[in-house]
């Protein structure tokens, strides 16, 4: 469970998170929505301790992020996959990861072999493709075999079936209980794969819905989303 | 536990990447040769009447004075192991493994400290070995006290240019810039220092010439024990200004 409650971050003075409440609950697929800017990514890094907030709180499980215990065990978070040191092979990069938090180095190759990274394990991540990483860092999140997890933009760069395997993996992930926070630009994709519907525009709530709710019959989730946003826009 | 957890994160990090084998092994390698060359035509010069005691003195001075100059590439080592996850954006991912900014850099400086003392030895004790072979007439005793002195202050001062390193890059955050700020404080500074009326004043507090007088390779300009302090303090200081800098850099959030 992800619990926000009016949490605003400023950067110099303009707000990139502006009193922001809501809940992320467990057992069903979380889309976070918005436009380019409208705080996202921002929200998610102070979810994990990366930014301060300017007010507001964010906890994770009831605790905030600094104070978990072996946080990859209970937190798994996909930000940037493009942001590894390419020098190091895939396997090498889960192994740091795997130590930092004393787990067990015998999951990497079940991980590796999860999201079909099976054969490029001792290859250097400088040579991935942008698909590749993102396989990469899905492996990173699920490291610790966490109750929560949350994807950033996880399925930029992947190809037809990679989205595919992306959703079904995410929605059995759901369906043992998990909680998921994903944000996506790609509304049709977010049409089939969430439960639950979080969007944001500069940095405000506009709507914290089922996604059958969200979404008229007869309308698609691209109409509604664009009204949505156009709303707020100055 | 936790702090094991870190440290051996960090330790896997850092030998994973090429570049910490080609800093260390350049650093050894160069000094090395460098170290045997320079033994060679010192020892040849010496006077027929020198001492056992005084024989192993010289060729600890000459092998330390090898050590020395494997600092740079050690420090470089050091403003790498910080500046890389920041030019690649690698340092959110090691955050959100290991939430505590200052622990991380704590046990950066560990593994760094510890990898650049085992490269000193790599550069000395063969250095030693080659030193006693071309000394061999003078029948050199193994290591007389006053050699701990400059053993000391040598390995001082690789780990104080590495621990030095790794806070410059904390701080800077760009290889490039860091690497310049190390060759200053390190190189250019004691240099220009030197040409000003008060340099000597300016001097004691850099590090360079305590860790020359402590190897015997400038005259004294302030006692053993002082040149030792000055010395851990470049080691430590950096390193607790560049944690402070972080925290005060976190709480804004601007920088990253």
């Amino acid at each position: 469970m992800i619990e926000v409650s009016g949490l605003t971050k400023h950067f110099r003075q303009t707000p990139a998170v502006d009193d922001l409440t809501f809940t992320v609950s467990p057992g069903r697929i979380t889309g976070f929505l918005g436009p380019n800017g409208a705080g996202k990514t921002t929200t998610m890094r102070l979810i994990l301790g990366l930014d301060r907030p300017t007010a507001g709180r964010a906890t994770v499980n009831g605790m905030s992020y600094q104070h978990l215990e072996r946080p990859l065990t209970q937190v798994g978070a996909l930000l940037d996959a493009t942001a590894v040191q390419g020098g190091r092979r895939a396997e090498q990069h889960l192994w740091w990861l795997a130590r930092s938090n004393g787990i067990s180095r015998q999951r990497i190759g079940g991980l590796l072999e999860l999201v079909g990274l099976g054969d490029a394990g001792h290859k250097r991540v400088g040579g991935f493709s942008l698909g590749m990483k993102q396989r990469l860092g899905l492996a990173a999140a699920l490291l610790g075999d966490p109750e929560v997890l949350l994807l950033d933009e996880p399925i930029n760069g992947l190809d037809p079936e990679g989205i595919r395997w992306m959703r079904d993996l995410l929605k059995s992930l759901a369906a043992e209980g998990r909680t998921i926070l994903v944000s996506s630009h790609l509304m049709s994709e977010m049409a089939v794969t969430a439960d639950h519907l979080i969007v944001v525009g500069r940095g405000r709530l506009l709507a914290d819905a089922k996604i059958t709710e969200f979404v008229r019959p007869g309308a698609s989730l691209e109409d509604v989303f664009m009204e949505v946003v156009g709303k707020c826009a100055p | 536990m936790c702090a094991v957890n870190t440290i051996a994160a960090e330790w896997i990090k850092l030998r994973t990447l090429r570049s910490t084998w080609w800093a260390l092994g350049i650093g050894v390698l160069l000094s090395l040769a460098l170290t045997m060359l320079g033994a060679t035509t010192v020892i040849s010069r010496w006077d027929p009447g020198r001492t056992p005691d005084q024989a192993a003195m010289g060729i600890i001075v000459a092998v330390y004075v090898g050590v020395i100059l494997g600092q740079l590439p050690f420090g470089m080592l050091g403003t790498m192991t910080i500046s890389g996850e920041y030019a690649s954006g690698m340092i959110d991912t090691t955050l959100v493994a290991m939430p505590s900014r200052g622990r991380v850099l704590v046990a950066k400086a560990a593994v760094l400290g510890g990898a650049a003392t085992a490269a000193s030895l790599l550069i000395a004790i063969p250095g030693y070995l080659f030193g006693r072979l071309v000394a061999a007439e003078f029948h050199p005793s193994l290591l007389p006290a006053e050699v701990w002195k400059v053993i000391g202050g040598g390995t001082l001062m690789i780990a104080a240019t590495t621990l030095l390193g790794l806070a410059l890059g904390a701080i800077l955050r760009n290889g490039a810039v860091a690497t310049a700020a190390l060759v200053a404080i390190v190189l250019l500074l004691p240099f220009v220092a030197n040409m000003l009326p008060w340099g000597e004043e300016v001097n004691s507090f850099l590090p360079t010439w305590p860790a020359l007088q402590l190897i015997e390779q400038l005259p004294d300009i302030m006692p053993t024990w002082a040149a030792f302090t000055v010395l851990a303090g470049w080691a430590v200081v950096p390193l607790l200004i560049a944690v402070i800098v972080q925290r005060l850099l976190a709480s804004r959030g601007g920088a990253d």
